[in-house]
């Protein structure tokens, strides 16, 4: 056995040893802030076990091991159904950028190590009203404001704000030059004055996104973590930072063999659904589809493995995976029938179609919208001219508005 | 299985892809288009040139004892420049039932002149509109061969056919010498294939195998063959990606390259996803042959896998094809400008080895279990 096999093996024997206190199943039934508090406990398990922070340093209560340790981890981890979403960000994105851009480490160091214990989650303030997609397009701003900083503006979609402790912004210190040019990178306490947290309730039910307004908002120059106007590449670095995670062909909607299990028990004009060619169909070009991306993940993780850079082929994922899942969900309710109207906001997205089909759309904008991700394959993998840009280069605030 | 290729798998990839570059020429393949009975020579020379017919035979049979995934990356490269002869993968389907079921005699007979090159063989498996057809209408009776085969590939020119057949009651697979058949050649849209109906009348055959172990073998070669078959296509997407993503950097309309469109850029953007998924479904189906060999456990596994790579690969160029055309416009739909080569080898493919619909309902059976 290999030793990725042998930390796999691990792993599993772990999770599986606390499956029935955290897993899917425990779950079951529970309100928001009750998942919460177990998947806060989750963490702390998790850290007791070694399992926290697989690919940090050790000197930040890391397990000092490779990317690949994370991603078999954290693919093994999924097959559970843990209550980890809350943390997903937290400890995907802000947390690596605070070690890699935070000066003050005896800081960081404490934050760190409780963020891995779950004690504490960090947002990622990004996305604004007049700038998703076009990040750099963002209004919010900051001013100079004696030794510091004082910070206004509006960010919307903040994932989980609403029990953050802490996050990291991109605002708008520049508006005389390109917007690209203009901006800077801070964290911030989302418990300080001045700041306002709204949680918004999305189409399938539930509230899991923010606006967070700020108002007079006091930052220590401190808590700055890129050069004056340097922002835009902390925050790229922010996107950048694993490009390789742990996948899920399924676009994070149920497995096929449940739709092919519903097919097998539901009849369609008199008929076996599961002989129904149309069905049939679907079942293959989906099977076909999501085998493809597996072993698009299989290489890259044999590439990382030999040390090698893997190919771009594995930015697809999301794209082909979400919306596929989001035409699967709808034949399933088509399969029900009037049986298939009922619905249960607090259902599994992994378990049951109809919320798997009302959060999809979530899923095809959130984190990159198909359009943007088509944009870059075509751009930085095939070479095609960027789109036309009309604000390029010219200062932000003579930008139409 | 999936699977880094090794550097003697890169070094084969990149040298077919260089032979073949220099030696094909579109204004060739264009004319084999209105010609019936001919193939493209140049590409037989360079398949025995190169040894590629003897690729997947066994050493002691004078082959170079290579398997699936050697065999798929010569066949993504032929894909790739719309390589006219057809002899590649039913050469290696018929050579693989030999190897498999064939006496002695007969494997000494033939299989190390089919990795010679000296002669060539084919498969004939469909009637109508089955690829492998439950209960076949070509009867083998007595020592002779009764019955007509459809739109075979290289029936033009095989020496050799294996064919499936009905054997007192059984299904049968039984090698045939096509000296001994009537061969009408089809004149279709894609001539170079040498597709022929092959009408045999009391021919005489010899029997490979029958019944069940006939139905596996027929089966899993028709798997093997789909592979490669998804290779060529998987090539010949990912010739027609490239293709269109240079004419849409080059092309100018409204003042800008027409690949600045989005409407343009994502339809390139999308060819680009259907040709990762179908070549990483590709490896993983030929590498799991090659280690599936002998082990009957990998059976339902390998043919799950070469359905999907099959599915994909048929999606990936039939879609490239289509758009590919689009979005080179008017130049796009115009004979001399020869991207209907790529359209009409698609849909040609397409059908070798088992259409679409065959190989769904393949995958969904034994994704259920209720496979035969």
């Amino acid at each position: 056995m290999s030793d990725y096999e042998a930390f796999r093996a691990r792993a599993r024997t772990w999770l599986q040893s606390v499956a029935g206190e955290f897993g899917r199943e425990a779950r079951r039934g529970l309100d928001v802030e009750q998942d919460l508090a177990l998947g806060r406990r989750y963490l702390a398990a998790r850290f007791d076990a070694g399992f926290a922070g697989i690919n940090w340093p050790t000197e930040m209560g890391g397990q000092g091991l490779t990317h690949i340790e994370k991603v078999i981890f954290d693919t093994e981890e999924m097959g559970f159904g843990m209550p980890t979403a809350y943390f997903g960000i937290s400890l995907g994105m802000p947390v690596p950028i605070l070690m890699r851009f935070c000066e003050d480490k005896a800081f960081v160091k404490e934050r760190v190590l409780k963020a891995l214990r779950g004690e504490e989650i960090w947002c990622q303030l990004f996305s604004e009203p007049a700038g998703g997609s076009d990040l750099a397009g963002l209004r919010t701003r900051a001013e100079v404001d004696g030794n510091g900083w004082k910070l206004n503006g509006q960010k919307v979609w903040t994932s989980w704000a609403q029990y953050c402790d802490y996050g990291v912004i991109v605002a708008r210190t520049d508006p005389t030059v390109p917007k690209h040019k203009g901006l800077t990178y801070y964290w911030v306490d989302m418990k300080a004055p001045g700041v306002d947290v709204r949680p918004i309730k999305l189409a399938g039910g539930d509230s899991h996104v923010n606006e967070v307004f700020f108002d007079d908002v006091r930052l220590e120059d401190s808590q700055r973590m890129s050069p004056v106007g340097g922002g835009f590449a902390v925050a790229m670095a922010t996107l950048m930072i694993e490009r390789y995670v742990a996948t899920d062909s399924g676009g994070f909607g149920p497995h096929l063999d449940l739709f092919v299990d519903l097919a097998r028990d539901v009849e369609v004009n008199g008929r076996p659904a599961i002989a129904d060619g149309r069905i049939r169909s679907q079942i293959a070009r989906n099977h076909a589809m999501r085998a493809g991306l597996e072993s698009i993940t299989t290489r890259a993780m044999l590439m990382m493995q030999a040390g090698m850079e893997p190919g771009p082929e594995g930015s697809l994922n999301k794209l082909v995976a979400v919306r596929s899942r989001q035409k699967l969900s709808e034949l399933a309710i088509d399969l029900q029938g009037n049986a298939g109207l009922a619905f249960d906001p607090h259902a599994s997205q992994k378990e049951n179609w109809t919320a798997s089909w009302l959060n999809a759309p979530t899923g095809r904008i959130a984190g990159g919208a198909d359009e943007m991700l088509l944009n870059t394959i075509a751009e930085r993998i095939l070479g095609l001219p960027q789109d036309h840009r009309p604000d390029k280069g010219v200062p932000f605030n003579q930008i139409p508005a | 299985m999936s699977i880094l290729l090794d550097e003697g798998q890169q070094a084969i990839a990149t040298e077919c892809r260089r032979v073949l570059e220099a030696r094909s020429d579109k204004g060739r393949l264009l004319g084999l288009l209105e010609q019936v009975g001919a193939c493209d020579a140049v590409f037989r020379d360079t398949a025995v040139e190169q040894g590629w017919t003897a690729l997947a035979i066994a050493e002691e049979h004078g082959g170079l004892g290579l398997g699936l995934i050697e065999l798929g990356l010569v066949a993504q490269a032929t894909g790739g420049v719309i390589a006219g002869a057809p002899f590649l993968t039913v050469g290696y389907g018929a050579a693989r039932v030999l190897a498999e079921a064939g006496s002695a005699e007969v494997q000494a007979a033939w299989l190390p002149r089919l990795a010679s090159g000296e002669a060539t063989a084919t498969v004939a498996f469909a009637e109508g509109n089955a690829p492998l057809p439950l209960r076949p209408t070509t009867v083998f009776a007595a020592g002779r061969l009764t019955g007509v085969k459809e739109g075979v590939v290289a029936g033009l020119a095989a020496d050799i056919a294996v064919v499936w057949a009905m054997n007192e009651g059984e299904p049968a697979l039984v090698l045939v010498e096509l000296s001994g058949a009537t061969r009408n050649p089809v004149d279709g849209f894609d001539n170079s294939r040498l597709y022929a109906d092959l009408a045999f009348a009391e021919a005489p055959a010899t029997l490979l195998a029958r019944g069940e172990a006939a139905r596996a073998l027929a089966l899993d070669v028709l798997a093997r063959m789909a592979v490669v078959t998804a290779h060529e296509q998987t090539g010949g997407a990912e010739a027609l990606l490239t293709i269109a993503r240079d004419y849409a950097v080059t092309r100018k309309a409204f003042g800008q390259p027409i690949g600045a469109f989005q409407s343009v850029k994502h339809r390139i953007a999308e060819l680009y996803g259907l040709v990762e998924i179908a070549r990483a479904n590709c490896i993983h189906a030929a590498a799991l042959a090659d280690a599936a060999d002998g082990t009957p456990n990998g059976t339902a596994n390998f043919l799950i896998a070469a359905a999907d790579a099959r599915i994909s690969a048929t999606e990936a160029y039939d879609t490239a094809a289509r758009d590919c055309v689009q979005i080179h416009g008017g130049i796009g739909v115009t004979w001399e400008q020869g991207l209907h080569l790529h359209m009409r080898r698609a849909r040609s493919l397409a059908i070798e080895q088992g259409n679409l619909l065959f190989w769904e309902d393949l995958l969904v059976d034994h994704l259920t279990g209720e496979a035969a």
